[in-house]
């Protein structure tokens, strides 16, 4: 025969208060559901925690709170004092908040930094650059705003080929490929390049338009 | 803790994994009854990468076409559109100088970097159509909304003109002399210089020192458009805001004009800087004002010494065009600077590539 084992008594305690971890409750309150004696046991507990909490909540008569407070502090106080005397305290060395907040800043940047060195393209790169030089340069803190004043898209021909930039970055290069036999720019915000197929001498142009 | 830092940091990896390249959705839209068919495309390596509020596209690709027209095609101009109204979201191919006879098929090649923002559709797209096609007889089928009629038409004109010259050149001097005039033309392309230029619209960024620069000219007496004078205001290595005067000798409306722009820098270094293009309505015996909202940056190291113009192309309001001849490009400045034709870039790579032959038998095709 199977012998019944109760659960313990300060389990049950916790139960009663909603203190005991989650993962134990359901098999606890299988046992009590099942068990008369616990039961009792839950509600006397139950009971007393809220007798105690009525009692509590009267506040003896004469007694100044404020008063009472500020007294139990000072005796802390004391006591720590007089540990002292017996052997000094030994502090773990903790950094001042504003160093972690530092701290914490430089680990985000370094990740970010990591990333941005794994995955962005040259090119976002180099146009960050050039954004943050152009501002460095305009210095609009002293008033150079006028310099700042994006004057959008611009082709450029090269020997190399069609690119076209923004805020002095290479946005893209037509035939990146093929070098073309020639390149012309109109003024009216398109660029041509030329380029001749070696095998069989067709001749292909590409346009862009930036405007 | 050691656990959350490498979550954090794979987070941010994953975050920035976007900048990776995606595949690119592409459509061909030719019209039902367009004068050519598709017989196949490729689109191998076209991709789309993410930069900053925009896709960078690459478009890489080939078409076979058919033409399904009765005439012989010349030249052909598909736009590529990535996006309509973003600066870089649309490009074009055009393949000038073709002999295409009905029924035949051709090839297109592009390799186009173009720009789409990003949130105006679910996925970065191309759409490749048909803007025109020129016939033998002239005639032209399309849209025309990058005015590739005009071009093209320039083009077979410049053909035709070269061709003839050629064939001329071989009936006076034989297979000597046409092998002579392809060397030459192989040396030209080989000196010819070409320097880097940025086009700006609007006002230049450097105006210190700015000083007006009257523009010299390069007078065809055949042109039915004479320059009668241009300025432009030079600061440092920029050139902006040129103003030029064209008047009408011909006793026909002028209804589009280009002009050439070289410029000659302080070490004596000259280039074509950029091609002055100009929509008008001029009578004859009329005159007007060209006035180009564009600023040139040259490279920094140069500085403007003085600046030429010359009438690249004039189109008539019947549609009909004139173009420069052979013996008003034989000047020494335009010979060093301005790239000779498709047609004749096409002959001298046939020669390089097969021998004076094989370009005598090209000749003879037309």
């Amino acid at each position: 025969m199977r012998r019944l084992t109760h659960p313990l008594q300060s389990d049950l305690a916790l139960y009663a208060t909603g203190d005991l971890p989650l993962w134990r409750r359901p098999l606890l309150r299988l046992h009590v559901s099942g068990c008369d004696s616990c039961r009792s046991w839950v509600e006397a507990f139950s009971a007393d925690r809220e007798s105690l909490r009525a009692l509590a909540a009267e506040m003896p008569t004469g007694v100044n709170w404020d008063r009472l407070a500020a007294e139990m502090s000072a005796n802390v106080r004391v006591g720590l004092e007089a540990g002292e005397c017996v052997a000094p305290r030994v502090r773990r060395p903790v950094l001042a908040a504003g160093w972690r907040v530092a701290a914490a800043c430089a680990g985000v940047t370094a990740l970010l930094v990591s990333a941005w060195w794994l995955n962005m393209p040259p090119a976002e790169s180099v146009a960050l650059g050039h954004v943050v030089q152009k501002i460095a340069q305009a210095r609009p803190w002293h008033g150079g705003i006028r310099a700042l004043e994006d004057a959008g898209p611009m082709v450029q021909v090269s020997a190399a080929g069609i690119q076209l930039q923004q805020n002095g970055g290479t946005l893209g290069m037509s035939q990146g490929q093929q070098r073309p036999v020639s390149v012309t720019l109109s003024v009216q915000g398109s660029a041509r390049a030329r380029y001749i197929d070696a095998d069989t001498g067709q001749v292909t142009i590409t346009g862009v338009y930036a405007q | 803790m050691r656990n959350r830092v490498f979550l954090l940091f794979g987070s941010s990896v994953l975050a920035f994994s976007q900048f990776g390249q995606q595949n690119l959705a592409h459509k061909i839209d030719f019209p039902h009854d367009a004068p050519i068919s598709l017989a196949g495309d490729e689109w191998g390596g076209s991709a789309a990468t993410v930069r900053g509020g925009a896709y960078a596209i690459d478009v890489r690709v080939a078409l076979s076409l058919r033409n399904a027209s009765q005439r012989r095609i010349r030249g052909i101009t598909l736009t590529v559109l990535a996006q309509e109204a973003t600066p870089g979201g649309k490009g074009s191919i055009s393949v000038p100088s073709l002999d295409v006879a009905p029924g035949e098929t051709f090839s297109v090649r592009g390799d186009l970097h173009l720009l789409r923002p990003i949130g105006t559709g679910a996925s970065p797209m191309v759409e490749v159509s048909l803007d025109g096609v020129l016939f033998d007889d002239l005639n032209f089928y399309g849209p025309d909304k990058l005015h590739s009629r005009r071009t093209m038409m320039v083009w077979e004109l410049e053909a035709r003109r070269d061709r003839q010259f050629f064939k001329a050149l071989l009936d006076q001097s034989g297979r000597d002399g046409l092998q002579k005039e392809m060397l030459s033309s192989l040396a030209r392309d080989g000196d010819r210089p070409q320097y880097g230029v940025q086009m700006v619209r609007g006002r230049a960024t450097n105006t210190d020192g700015e000083r007006d620069m009257q523009f010299a000219f390069l007078q065809f007496p055949d042109a039915p458009v004479e320059p009668m004078g241009g300025i432009a205001h030079i600061a440092g290595n920029e050139a902006r805001a040129p103003k030029l005067v064209v008047h009408n000798r011909s006793p026909r409306v002028i209804r589009y004009l280009e002009m050439g722009w070289i410029v000659r820098d302080s070490q004596g270094h000259e280039f074509l800087a950029a091609s002055l293009p100009s929509e008008m309505r001029l009578p004859p015996s009329s005159s007007s004002q060209i006035l180009p909202d564009a600023s040139l940056r040259f490279d920094s190291r140069t500085s403007v010494e003085s600046m030429t113009g010359f009438v690249s192309s004039v189109e008539f309001n019947d549609g009909s065009m004139w173009i420069p001849s052979r013996t008003e490009l034989d000047d020494p400045v335009l010979r060093r600077v301005v790239s000779p034709s498709p047609e004749e870039q096409r002959l001298v790579q046939i020669y390089r590539k097969r021998g004076i032959t094989a370009v005598i038998d090209e000749l003879k095709k037309f």
